[in-house]
C-alpha cells in the first residue's frame, strides 16, 4: 500500500524521530552523490567539517546589476567558469566545539528547494554527522537557500535537538510584514518563507546582537547590505582563527576580483560592497581562514589581495 | 618458499593478504576520516578518478627546493599564494580511468606504509571508491620516481595489481635500467637504478614500453615532456568530444612552478629541458582550456590553467556534486 500524500505527513514526526529516513520517505530516495561532499579540517582545538549542499544554476544575464554583462562574463571567462550559465554551489560549514556540534546555516532542504540541491543530509551521513547531533543553528541572513532547511517537507524542525540562533537585525526586518513596501519585489516571499521556516523554533529561537557570543567561542559581526540583518561569524580557539563569510560574497570568481559589484540578491546594494570589501580587507590582513556558504567546495582557504580587490585561494586539502 | 615459488602463486598470496586484513582490520587514518578520499568525473562515455595517495610536507621550502632561485623569491611566490614556507605539503594524488575495457591507472603511487608517514594512502583511497586492485587492467607509468613507481609492488615485492600490464616510457625505460647511465645521473637521483630493478623484477613479463607521443592503449596518447626526467611522459585522454590531460610531473606546485615555469625544482634531472616541456605542455592545455590531472597538485589535483604573466594559473575544477 502507498500511502498519500497527506498519511505521510501525519506520520512524520515518527519518521522524524527516527531520523535516519527525513524527508526523502516522500520521494523516491536521492540517489547517493557520485562525490560525497565533506571535509574536516582542524582549528585550533576544534573540528571544523565542510558538507556540501549541492548547488544551483542561473542565468549570468542578469546576476551582476551594476555591471555591463560583457564585463561579468569576461570576468568568468578569465576564470574558467562558463559565461552564460552560473554555478552557485552551497556549503554548510560545522563546528565541533568542547559544547557540542553547531552549524551556521541550515541548507536549502532535502528535495525542498530544486533538484540539484539538498544534498546535506546525504553528505552529512558520508561524514558521519546525525543532524540530531547539532546543538544550534546559528543563522546568518533569512534568504530562503539558508533557512528552508530549518525544516523539512513536513514542517518540522530538521535538527530536533538544537536552538536556532538567528541575527536580532535580521529577525526585526522579516518577521514584521510591515517592511515589505521597503523590501525589493524579489525578495518579499522571504517574509512568508521566514514565518513558515521558523514557526516549529519559536519556542527554541535565540536573537543575537552584534558583537554578541552566538556560542562560547564564536562571535556575531554584522555584515549588512546583502539583507538588512546579514551577519558574519567569527570562531576563535587561542591564536587559531576562522571567519565564516556566509553571503559577502556569491562565487569568489565574479565578487572578489570586483568587490564593488552588486547581485541581484544584495538588497541594499551600496551597503552591500561597503560590508564586502570591508570583511574581506580584514580577512586578508589577518590571513584569516575563511569558509563561506557559495564558495566552491570545500569551500575553505584565505583571502589574498589582488589589484585593486580580492582572490580567493583555495585551502590546501590536508585535513585533520 | 624461494622467490620462484612465490611468483607461481600471486593468487594464494592474496587470498592470505585478504585473510590477514580480515583479522586484524587496520585503523583509518586519520587523512581519510578528512574528506572523501576520491573525487569523480565524466569524461564522454569514461569516467575519470582522482584518487589521494597522502601528503608529505617539506620542513623549509626556501631551502633546496627551486634550486635556481634565492630564497626571497621563492618566499614571495609563498607569499602570494598564502601558503607556508615551513610545512609546506607535497601531495600525491593518483588519476585512474574507469572503461567498458577496465581500470586504467595512471601512476602507481606511493605504495602503502613503504614510503613517508602520511603517504600510501591509495589502497584506501581506492577501497572508498570502490575500486578493485584486480579491476586494475593497465598502469601507465610517467617516470621512474620513487612517488610513482613504489606502489607498483608491495612491501614483499609482489604485483599490487595482480591483472594489469605496465606499459612505461620507452626513454625512461632505457635510462633507468641501464647501469651505465649512472654517472650522468644526479647523485640523489641515483637511487632510482635499484628502486626500478626491483619494482619492475616481478613485472617483467607484463611490462611493454611506449613511444614519446605514441598511442599507449585506446584513447590514450603519450606526450613526451621530458626533463623532470630523462623519459619523463605526459598523457592526453579521449573519447569522443571530451578529452582531459594527465601532467604528472610536468609541473610541482602549481603555485611555484606554474607561475614561474621557468624555475627548477631539485626534483628536476635537467632543469632548463624540464621548462621548455612545461611551457609547451601547459600552454597547449591553457589555449585548449582543456582539464587537467595533475600528481602534485592539492587534492582532487584536477581543474584548469589559464596564462599568467609568464607563466600559468591553476584554477580547481568545482567539485563535482
Amino acid at each position: 500500500m502507498t500511502p498519500n500524500r497527506r498519511q505521510v505527513f501525519a506520520g512524520s514526526a515518527a519518521i522524524a524521530a527516527a531520523m535516519a529516513l527525513p524527508v526523502q520517505a516522500q520521494q523516491a530516495p536521492a540517489a547517493p552523490p557520485a562525490n560525497p561532499g565533506f571535509y574536516r579540517f582542524r582549528l585550533g582545538g576544534l573540528t571544523v567539517i565542510q558538507v556540501h549542499d549541492g548547488i544551483n544554476r542561473r542565468p549570468v544575464e542578469g546576476f551582476v546589476r551594476n555591471a555591463p554583462l560583457p564585463e561579468v562574463q569576461a570576468a568568468l571567462t578569465a576564470r574558467m567558469q562558463p559565461a552564460d550559465t552560473l554555478t552557485i554551489p552551497f556549503t554548510l560549514t560545522f563546528v565541533e566545539t568542547p559544547t557540542g556540534l553547531v552549524v551556521f546555516d541550515a541548507g536549502t532542504g532535502e528535495g525542498q528547494m530544486s533538484p540539484t540541491s539538498g544534498r546535506m543530509g546525504a553528505n552529512m551521513r558520508a561524514a558521519g554527522l546525525d543532524p540530531a547531533q547539532v546543538r544550534a543553528v546559528i543563522v546568518s541572513h533569512f534568504h530562503g537557500d539558508h533557512i528552508i532547511g530549518l525544516t523539512n517537507a513536513a514542517g518540522e524542525r530538521a535538527f530536533p535537538n538544537a536552538e536556532v540562533v538567528v541575527p536580532a537585525a535580521e529577525w526585526a526586518w522579516w518577521s514584521d510584514e510591515g517592511n515589505a513596501a521597503r523590501t525589493p519585489e524579489g525578495q518579499r516571499g522571504n517574509f512568508a518563507n521566514t514565518a513558515r521556516r521558523f514557526a516549529p523554533w519559536r519556542e527554541r529561537m535565540r536573537q543575537l546582537a552584534d558583537g554578541a557570543e552566538a556560542w562560547p567561542g564564536i562571535r556575531a559581526i554584522a555584515a549588512p547590505g546583502h539583507t538588512p540583518g546579514h551577519t558574519c561569524y567569527h570562531v576563535a580557539d587561542g591564536s587559531e582563527q576562522l571567519l565564516y563569510l556566509a553571503d559577502v560574497t556569491n562565487r569568489p570568481e565574479v565578487m572578489m576580483p570586483n568587490p564593488g559589484w552588486q547581485i541581484v540578491f544584495d538588497m541594499d546594494g551600496d551597503a552591500a560592497a561597503a560590508t564586502r570589501r570591508r570583511m574581506l580587507d580584514r580577512a586578508a590582513s589577518d590571513r584569516l581562514r575563511v569558509t563561506g556558504y557559495h564558495l566552491p567546495f570545500p569551500a575553505q582557504g584565505m583571502v589574498a589581495r589582488e589589484g585593486e580587490g580580492f582572490r580567493f585561494v583555495p585551502g590546501d586539502w590536508t585535513g585533520i | 618458499m624461494d622467490r620462484r615459488l612465490l611468483l607461481a602463486a600471486p593468487a594464494l598470496l592474496l587470498a592470505h593478504r585478504a585473510v590477514a586484513q580480515t583479522a586484524a582490520p587496520a585503523p583509518v587514518p586519520a587523512n581519510l576520516q578528512s574528506g572523501p578520499a576520491f573525487h569523480r568525473f565524466a569524461l564522454g562515455e569514461w569516467e575519470v578518478m582522482t584518487l589521494f595517495d597522502g601528503f608529505v610536507r617539506r620542513a623549509n621550502a626556501l631551502e633546496g627546493l627551486v634550486v635556481n632561485q634565492a630564497a626571497p623569491a621563492v618566499q614571495a611566490a609563498l607569499d602570494a599564494a598564502l601558503l607556508p614556507a615551513q610545512g609546506l605539503p607535497n601531495p600525491y594524488t593518483v588519476t585512474m580511468l574507469r572503461t567498458p575495457r577496465g581500470v586504467v591507472a595512471f601512476d602507481a603511487g606511493t605504495g602503502a606504509g613503504q614510503l613517508a608517514p602520511g603517504t600510501g594512502l591509495l589502497p584506501r583511497s581506492m577501497e572508498a571508491a570502490g575500486i578493485r586492485p584486480e579491476e586494475v587492467t593497465l598502469v601507465v607509468v610517467s617516470h621512474f620516481h620513487g612517488d610513482h613507481i613504489t606502489g607498483l609492488t608491495t612491501r614483499d615485492n609482489q604485483p599490487f595489481f595482480p591483472n594489469a600490464e605496465v606499459a612505461v616510457p620507452a626513454a625512461e625505460w632505457a635510462w633507468w635500467s641501464e647501469e651505465g647511465n649512472r654517472t650522468r645521473t644526479p647523485e640523489f637521483q641515483r637511487g632510482n637504478f635499484a628502486n626500478v630493478a626491483r619494482r619492475f623484477a616481478p613485472l617483467r613479463q607484463r611490462m611493454r614500453e611506449f613511444a614519446a607521443d605514441g598511442e599507449v592503449a585506446p584513447g590514450i596518447r603519450a606526450i613526451a615532456t621530458p626533463g623532470h626526467t630523462p623519459g619523463h611522459s605526459a598523457f592526453h585522454i579521449g573519447n569522443g568530444t571530451a578529452g582531459c590531460y594527465v601532467t604528472a610531473d610536468a609541473a610541482g606546485r602549481p603555485e611555484l612552478f606554474l607561475r614561474n615555469p621557468g624555475w627548477h625544482s631539485v626534483f628536476d634531472f635537467d632543469g632548463p629541458l624540464a621548462t621548455q616541456s612545461r611551457n609547451a605542455l601547459f600552454g597547449r592545455i591553457a589555449d585548449e582550456r582543456a582539464r587537467l590531472c595533475a600528481y602534485h597538485f592539492t587534492f582532487p589535483g584536477t581543474g584548469f590553467v589559464t596564462r599568467a604573466g609568464h607563466g600559468f594559473h591553476f584554477v580547481p575544477a568545482d567539485w563535482n556534486a
